[in-house]
């Protein structure tokens, strides 16, 4: 069994990881989409649902 | 001489004979896993996916109240990148929310995430090894703490079976969480047989075992689909699928909970007929609940759904009306739907 300290430290990481994962899971897909896509699209066309 | 002899070619048997694997434990290995190939049975499916014919036709997943518009805008088809904005209002049920979506998918890696206007976030990442191995991650993310949920999830699929491992909430600091394990097993061409642990875990100190079994039986020409799931406390599920024609199939499901002090039955009948420009999906329970479902394709771009349910013993309704838009931003050469060359070029419509 881990200690006190060991087991605070999981749980900031762990809350830290998910910090992370919330903001930038959306931005993560966007940017491998962006790169990747063939043919690259134009950002606009990205984000505005009008364009 | 041994050209008169009909040689098996599917299953491919391993010459017997004596080699290193002679010793017992080898030897009885090679026959059993020799016997195995000689069987052919086909591989079960994941247990994940054992009552996907019959949820695909059932309108339990599809029904919806209120408005809901979705506008998608697929960027590019291969990899496949789409981003959509859904809206939703006037539900009786879930209150007005919009939604950003983004989806990316490749041969191997398929990655999807949804935010609505609160923060909440759902996402989802599926990587493929190989062949036979599948990792999933699917995560729900929400600015309220303890209201998260990870899991995570690996799936080996073997030639006639099928493993899956997966842990919800894992916590590593005490091990708590939900973990789950599940074995499906080809018995012959028609049947499979599996079974599932669940090992919950709320704290280090209290866990509870509950155990699973699945039973499948796939038609020989798969044109009608059985399924049973039994669950520990007394939950059965089972369901029914047939495919009556190329656009029409129905599906039964029964679930019947027999725990201590609750006692209760549901039976569900459903319809589903898909047709060129238009699928349309009709439901009937036994609490009296009889819906519908209708996706109506006006163009390849532009669908309208209209789904309904009157609950007769209750004396209440649902009705939702949603349309779907996907525009797209690239030309029908680039989507692939134009015939190659050859044929009379098109012209290029200009969005």
């Amino acid at each position: 069994m881990p200690s006190e300290e060991t087991k605070e430290r999981i749980i900031k990481a762990v809350d830290l990881a998910r910090t992370v994962v919330h903001y930038g899971w959306i931005p993560f897909i966007i940017y491998v989409g962006y790169t990747r896509s063939n043919p690259q699209p134009s950002l606009i066309k990205l984000i505005s649902p009008l364009a | 001489m041994s050209s008169s002899i009909p040689v098996p070619v599917d299953p491919p048997l391993p010459a017997p004979g004596p080699s290193s694997s002679s010793r017992w434990p080898y030897n009885f290995y090679n026959r059993f896993s020799a016997w195995r190939t000689s069987l052919d049975l086909p591989n079960p499916g994941t247990s994940e996916n054992l009552t996907k014919e019959a949820k695909g036709t059932l309108l339990n997943n599809y029904l919806f109240d209120g408005a809901r518009a979705e506008l998608s805008k697929s960027l590019s088809m291969n990899p496949m990148f789409t981003v959509t904005h859904s809206f939703n209002l006037g539900s009786q049920t879930i209150p007005p929310s919009y939604g950003f979506g983004a989806m990316f998918a490749n041969e191997q890696l398929f990655l999807h995430g949804n935010i609505d206007h609160e923060g909440n976030l759902s996402g989802r990442l599926n990587q493929g090894w190989n062949a036979n191995n599948v990792t999933k991650l699917q995560a729900q993310l929400s600015g309220t703490p303890g209201q998260s949920v990870l899991q995570v999830e690996h799936d080996f699929s073997g030639s006639d079976y099928t493993l899956n491992a997966k842990a919800v909430n894992p916590s590593p600091s005490d091990l708590t969480g939900i973990y789950m394990g599940s074995y499906l097993q080809s018995l012959t061409k028609n049947l499979a047989l599996g079974v599932e642990g669940i090992l919950q875990r709320q704290t280090p100190d209290m866990s509870e075992i509950a155990t699973a079994y699945l039973a499948k039986y796939t038609s020989t020409d798969k044109s009608w689909i059985a399924t049973a799931q039994l669950q520990g406390a007394g939950i059965l599920q089972a369901t029914y699928w047939q495919k009556l024609s190329d656009k029409v199939d129905v599906a039964a499901d029964l679930q019947v909970v027999a725990a201590p002090g609750r006692r209760d039955a549901l039976a569900t009948l459903a319809a589903r007929y898909e047709l060129r420009m238009a699928s349309f999906r009709a439901q009937l329970d036994s609490t009296g609940k009889v819906s519908a479902f209708l996706e109506q394709k006006f163009a390849p771009t532009f669908s309208f759904l209209v789904s309904g349910e009157i609950d007769h013993f209750k004396n209440a309704a649902k009705v939702g009306v949603g349309v779907m838009i996907e525009s797209s931003s690239m030309t029908p050469e680039e989507m692939g739907l134009v015939p190659p060359p050859g044929h009379l070029p098109m012209p290029m419509p200009q969005p």
